[in-house]
């Protein structure tokens, strides 16, 4: 059956009151980002947008704030993006971590088994200036050196909200 | 000096042929095993050190080490817990363990690492391996009429770190299950050698980001002790306020995930919308939402100072804590759906636990009662801030639901009188002699933590220019993530990512 897209089912957008404490930036903005967010997801990806999450080696923190953004404060699927469990599903290949020596291989396997087009993006400072954990033995260096990158996320950390805002920035040049 | 640092040491190291006799010995007494690691004494001999927890009644560690130059002899038969630890080595050290039940590479895959380089040698080129196949991992088989394997990992379906798991079946039941880790090695005791106390504790605060507070404490409470540094009061009350924020949060959160995981998904929600507020909380009082940064060599960054604003932000979000988790645990007790689920489920006896020195909150699920706020009291514990125990002897996911539960009604009441008691601002964050730049000093400490996971363990040795000689760390989960090869047995595959959740372990800590 198709929906129409009419206005009346168009997802209301809410978001929690914003902060109980403090002056954020994040709360209004999810609202108007993931509004725009998903228009360009329903223009360019016929609505629905698949990203299918690999962690390289990652500290797991960037791993808590991806699931969060499936959280009710976020509700990312809304905008029609959603985090799949297979890669042959995925349009979107986003990787987080350092890339050890050991998930070298997975991270690949997981790149070549899904379908093209194929984007990849990276998330975390892991996989950008990797301060930290760079001069290891046994990290390989970011994905950008083996993969085509379309784009990455910086925060150590990121927030959900900044993922949300990356994210439109991505389909919006699309 | 704090209690915790009392080792109870047996000086020189003692000769190899006793080791076992003294182990033996050792654990008649009733301690289990916090640890085993090697030294590199940079002239061809390696010093390999055991630490185990403390009796009951007393807080001293207790140690021992002999001295090795090629081979070792293993524990594993007396503690089967000392298993990995000696696959370690020998990924490390290239030390051979003599009579190892069950010898393969952990840590450096075969399959892309030569088995002849050891990292943390000092004698080490840093020359790395080409990147191609040296050989292959030795999975356990199962053998017979009608058993087949499910390999699962490393990447999973979702949102969860990397780490294989293959189950050998026979019809429903799980008849073996082998859990191959270290997927996400990412060489941290290596990358820590050589630098300043202050420059480990960045990488150290991000060894797992979900109890980067809880860690970084262990590491602060070792090097602390090297260099001598007294920590203002205020500063402690501020870091114990921290942690355990740290330990409701992931409390939450790993109580959302139960739900999540046995279907019932609204509860679970209600979970993960506290966690966000939590999240946020630590934000505006550490500036991090995982307090990453938030604490510093002799006190805390003062950035993470509590003012009368926090207070409120904190009381508040603390409130509504309460409530939810009362309803929460009201359904897990009382909606006979929720209770079939997970009682029996998952279930670890007292026997494997003791045999594989758990710690955290699957040995107080498996009536262990192992608490290093108790056993050996840090900062404030002990005296200001009483832990109650909590055991239940049942071992099954259950259990290890309830005691979250408890504890985090614990972990709110704490906040809440340390709130009331914080010695007035205006005190000092950080010593006078540390901010003016840091102390240099040379010696080795250890340091113990009770992590929303359990025990941390840090062995810190600094040399003569005050920077770290080596550093050890052992993750609760790294001790834990055996016991779910004993948890799953029997039971059926589906019941699999609630025994996992039930622990929640960390894979990031785990591999290092
Ligand atoms: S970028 Fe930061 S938060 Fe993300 S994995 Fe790396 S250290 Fe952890």
């Amino acid at each position: 059956m198709k929906i129409p897209f009419t206005k009346k089912n168009i997802i209301e957008i809410k978001t929690e009151p914003a902060e109980k404490f403090g002056k954020d930036e994040g709360a209004f903005d999810i609202r108007i980002k993931g509004g725009e967010l998903k228009k360009t997801v329903d223009k360019i990806f016929g609505r629905s947008l698949f990203v299918r999450l690999v962690d390289s080696g990652s500290c797991n923190a960037c791993e808590n704030e991806l699931s969060l953004l499936a959280s009710p404060y976020y509700d990312i699927e809304r905008f029609g993006i959603k985090f799949v469990a297979s890669p042959r599903h995925a349009d979107i290949l986003l990787i987080t971590g350092c890339m050890t020596r050991n998930m070298f291989n997975p991270v690949w396997n997981v790149y070549n088994s899904m379908p093209d087009p194929k984007l990849v993006i990276t998330a975390g400072d892991c996989q950008g200036e990797n301060p930290y954990f760079g001069e290891s033995y046994s990290i390989m260096g970011p994905a950008g050196k083996w993969l085509p990158v379309a784009m990455h996320i910086k925060g150590c950390p990121p927030e959900p909200g900044a993922i949300i805002h990356s994210l439109l920035e991505l389909t919006k040049k699309l | 000096m704090t209690a915790s640092n009392s080792v109870d040491f047996q000086g020189e190291p003692i000769g190899r042929e006793n080791l076992l006799e003294t182990v033996a010995g050792v654990k008649h007494e009733g301690v289990y095993l916090l640890g085993i690691f090697a030294i590199d004494n940079g002239d061809g001999s390696f010093e390999i050190k055991y630490f185990f927890g403390p009796e009951k009644n007393s807080s001293t560690v207790k140690a021992l080490s002999i001295l090795a130059s090629i081979d070792f002899p293993s524990i594993s038969g007396i503690m089967p817990a000392a298993k990995i630890y000696e696959r370690e080595i020998m990924d490390m050290f290239g030390l051979f363990p003599l009579n190892h039940p069950d010898l393969k590479p952990l840590m450096l895959f075969p399959e892309n690492w030569d088995g002849t380089v050891h990292p943390l040698k000092k004698d080490w080129d840093k020359t790395i391996p080409e990147f191609k196949k040296y050989g292959e991992y030795p999975y356990k088989k199962a053998h017979g009429n009608g058993v087949f394997e499910i390999p699962v990992g490393p990447v999973h379906a979702g949102i969860i770190e990397p780490g294989h798991f293959r189950f050998s079946m026979r019809g429903e039941p799980v008849l073996q299950l082998e859990i191959r880790h270290f997927w996400k090695h990412r060489g941290i005791e290596k990358l820590c050698e050589g630098k300043t106390v202050s420059e480990a504790l960045k990488i150290v605060s991000r060894i797992s980001g979900d109890n980067s507070a809880g860690i970084s404490l262990a590491y602060l409470e070792a090097s602390e002790k090297i260099l001598g540094i007294e920590i203002p009061i205020r500063a402690k009350f501020i870091r114990v306020i921290l942690a355990e924020i740290e330990r409701l949060w992931n409390h939450v959160r790993d109580i959302g995930y139960i739900f999540m995981d046995m279907g019932y998904t609204p509860k679970a929600q209600a979970m993960f919308v506290l966690e966000e507020d939590i999240l946020r909380l630590n934000k505006f009082v550490a500036s991090h939402r995982y307090m990453f940064d938030a604490l510093q060599l002799g006190g805390v960054a003062s950035a993470s100072d509590i003012d009368i604003n926090k207070t409120g932000a904190i009381r508040g979000v603390l409130k509504s804590a309460g409530e939810k988790l009362k309803k929460a645990e009201w359904y897990i007790l009382n909606s006979p759906s929720v209770t079939d689920r997970i009682e029996l489920a998952g279930k670890i006896n007292k026997k494997t636990a003791e045999e594989l020195s758990l710690c955290g909150i699957c040995a107080r699920a498996s009536g262990l009662r192992r608490d290093s706020r108790i056993e050996m009291p840090y900062l404030l514990y002990g005296e200001t801030v009483q832990v109650s125990q909590k055991t239940f002897e049942e071992g099954d996911i259950l259990a290890r639901t309830r005691i979250r539960i408890m504890e985090a009604f614990e972990s709110i009441n704490i906040i809440q009188n340390l709130l009331a008691w914080l010695p007035e601002s205006g005190e000092d964050l950080i010593p006078k002699d540390c901010a003016e730049g840091v102390p240099v000093s040379s010696g080795w400490a250890i340091g113990n933590t009770e992590t929303p996971r359990g025990n941390a363990f840090f062995y810190i040795k600094t040399g003569e220019d005050g920077n770290i000689e080596r550093l050890k760390y052992i993750d609760p989960s790294f001790r834990n993530w055996p016991s779910i090869q004993y948890g799953i047995l029997g039971g059926i595959i589906a019941d699999f990512p609630l025994v996992n959740k039930s622990m929640n372990l960390s894979y990031a800590g785990n591999d290092l």
